[in-house]
């Protein structure tokens, strides 16, 4: 009898990738199909060709000599950038903390942990109430969206080291920061990298929200634009545009996570 | 080296007493219901004294508070219990309530570090304070290349844990242990998770590596071969709660030949151990002999 459905089946990356493809050119060709015979009213759904060359104008006007695509990606970059390293350099440290000591990680758990289901969309007329509509609500929006799942996954992180690494330190001498710092913390350290790379892949899905408060610069802006002018093409740019910063952002760390840390547990 | 002060390592003046140590552990949940106490006694009034070097090795069944003692000389306490119940241990003749600088563990899980090469993880006590103040970088450095030498480790000080055997990583966790040439080193079943063959070898080693540096090693074992081919001085614990069931030499010198193994006073020795633990109730845990 030969198996069917094996879960554990080896798959090439040339098989990987054509069937990856295969499905997306399904699609492509499913939508085409849809605009050609005009199932669906133009003005909800451009054809393929109405949203390449929606691209092709927005990344280069050539009246005005101006690329708005380009521009508007250098500022949701900007800000996504900005946001990602205050989520590192606030967000880490505290997970360690909370890792490190049951005590912290009780005090401080509460204040963390609910809003990882908190409706942080919810949350963006306060800031804009507090902050205004300029840039540093903008930043601390994204930082708040993305550190309430920073900071419980680097905690996750080092608690889910085996305490003998902990226990053979303590028995050679370290100090209790020493321990952390030479037994825990380096083998936490693929996991914190894991928790770096989803909290700046949810940044991503935040960033229009983000700019369509005050919209001036931005993807988010020039997708809200867009629709204010019905220009479907154009809403369909900015989304893919989105997706691919996501995906190029996402696999850059991920590769940087491999070779940081190329070794595995035993 | 100076000959009025003995190096540390050189083995010359230990001693550790362990005096009337009981142990208690609230018991597991479930099991306490119907039973009039929540305690469970797992060391029941141990005493006993190691005044010379030598390699003590401490046999019992398993799960009869072996790591429980041993944990308590390298003063490793676990979290929320009190260690030890009651009962005292002297190291040198002073109270030792914390881990001390000349005791020196070495696990079953050898817990050595992932992302680090043989040779760093050897060297792993010189990244923190105490051992960076007490041995210069070059004698750390000079230290740890003859420690790879000497557990054979030459040709493969460069890879990582998981690119080495588990014999090869239980190489490493010994090197990191000696390199401070403790005067007293505790082991907890450190060749338990190994192959015979391996552990063999690993027996060989350790025998090998106690001739070059002697100093007190106390070996927990549930392997009465083991404990025979090892062992200076033998202290057979009954199950629980652990007691002090026999205590004897053995004078045979290392490495101790299959001749001898198989010599009538070594298998009287081997059925004096099994009357022991049977005598004890000791079915309530397994030993194991390996031939
Ligand atoms: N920290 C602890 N809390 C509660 N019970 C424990 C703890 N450590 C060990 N025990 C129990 O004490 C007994 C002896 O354990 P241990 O010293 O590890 O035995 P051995 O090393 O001889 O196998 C076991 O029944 C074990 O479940
Ligand atoms: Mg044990």
């Amino acid at each position: 009898m030969t198996i069917v459905w094996n879960p554990y089946e080896p798959i090439t990356p040339r098989a990987r990738r054509t069937l990856g493809a295969a499905s997306v050119l399904v699609v492509l060709v499913a939508w085409a199909i849809v605009s050609a015979l005009s199932l669906v009213a133009k003005a909800k759904l451009p054809s393929p060709v109405d949203v390449l060359s929606a691209f092709l104008r927005l990344a280069w006007d050539a009246q005005q000599g101006e690329s708005l695509l380009f521009t508007a990606t250098i500022w949701s970059v900007a800000r996504v950038a900005a946001a990602g390293l205050l989520v590192v350099v606030i967000g880490v440290p505290l997970g360690v903390l909370m890792g490190a000591s049951p005590r912290i990680n009780a005090a401080l758990s509460p204040l963390v942990d609910p809003f990882r289901s908190a409706p942080i969309v919810a949350v963006l007329p306060i800031l804009v109430m507090w902050l205004g509509i300029g840039e540093g609500m903008k930043v601390t929006f994204l930082f708040l969206g993305a550190v309430v799942y920073l900071v419980p996954m680097v905690r996750d992180a080092l608690q889910a080291v085996p305490s003998t690494y902990w226990i053979g330190a303590h028995d050679l001498g370290a100090t209790p920061w020493e321990a952390v710092r030479h037994a825990v913390l380096p083998i936490a350290m693929p996991r914190i990298a894991d928790a770096i790379i989803v909290a700046i892949s949810v940044m991503w899905t935040y960033i229009t929200v983000a700019e369509y408060v005050n919209a001036q610069e931005g993807l988010g802006q020039l997708i809200q634009n867009a629709r204010r002018f019905s220009a479907m093409d154009q809403v369909f740019v900015g989304i893919f545009v989105i997706i691919a910063l996501a995906l190029v952002t996402y696999g850059t760390m991920t590769a940087m996570k491999k070779r940081l840390f190329p070794w595995e547990l035993t | 080296m100076s000959s009025t002060i003995p190096p540390s390592g050189s083995g010359e003046l230990v001693s550790l007493e362990l005096r009337n140590i009981v142990q208690e552990y609230p018991m597991p949940a479930g099991e306490s219901a119907g039973s009039k106490s929540d305690r469970i006694r797992v060391v029941d009034d141990v005493s006993v004294k190691f005044d010379r070097p030598g390699i003590v090795m401490l046999l019992g069944p398993s799960g009869c508070g072996k790591s429980t003692l041993l944990r308590m000389m390298g003063g490793v306490r676990p979290m929320g219990v009190k260690t030890p119940t009651s009962g005292e241990v002297f190291i040198d003749g002073v109270l030792s309530t914390e881990a001390h600088d000349d005791v020196v563990m070495v696990f079953q899980r050898y817990a050595n570090r992932p992302d680090l090469s043989a040779r760093d993880n050897i060297a792993f006590p010189f990244r923190l304070k105490l051992w960076r103040r007490k041995v210069s970088r070059e004698d750390a450095k000079a230290r740890v290349d003859a420690m790879i030498e000497s557990v054979g480790l030459g040709a493969h000080a460069d890879l990582r844990p998981a690119q080495l055997s588990g014999g090869q990583n239980q190489r490493v966790a010994l090197a990191r242990a000696l390199v401070l040439r403790p005067r007293i080193l505790l082991m907890d079943e450190p060749f338990g998770a190994l192959d015979a063959q391996t552990r063999e070898e690993m027996q060989r080693l350790l025998s090998d590596l106690y001739r070059s540096q002697p100093c007190l090693i106390v070996f927990v074992t549930h392997d009465v071969t083991e404990a025979l081919v090892l062992g200076d001085r033998v202290i057979v614990l009954s199950g629980q709660p652990a007691r002090i069931a026999d205590d004897f030499e053995i004078s045979e010198p290392r490495p101790r030949s299959s001749a001898w193994q198989r010599s009538s006073e070594t298998q009287a020795l081997e059925e004096r151990i099994l009357a022991t633990l049977h005598g004890a109730g000791g079915s309530r845990g397994q030993v194991r002999v390996t031939v």
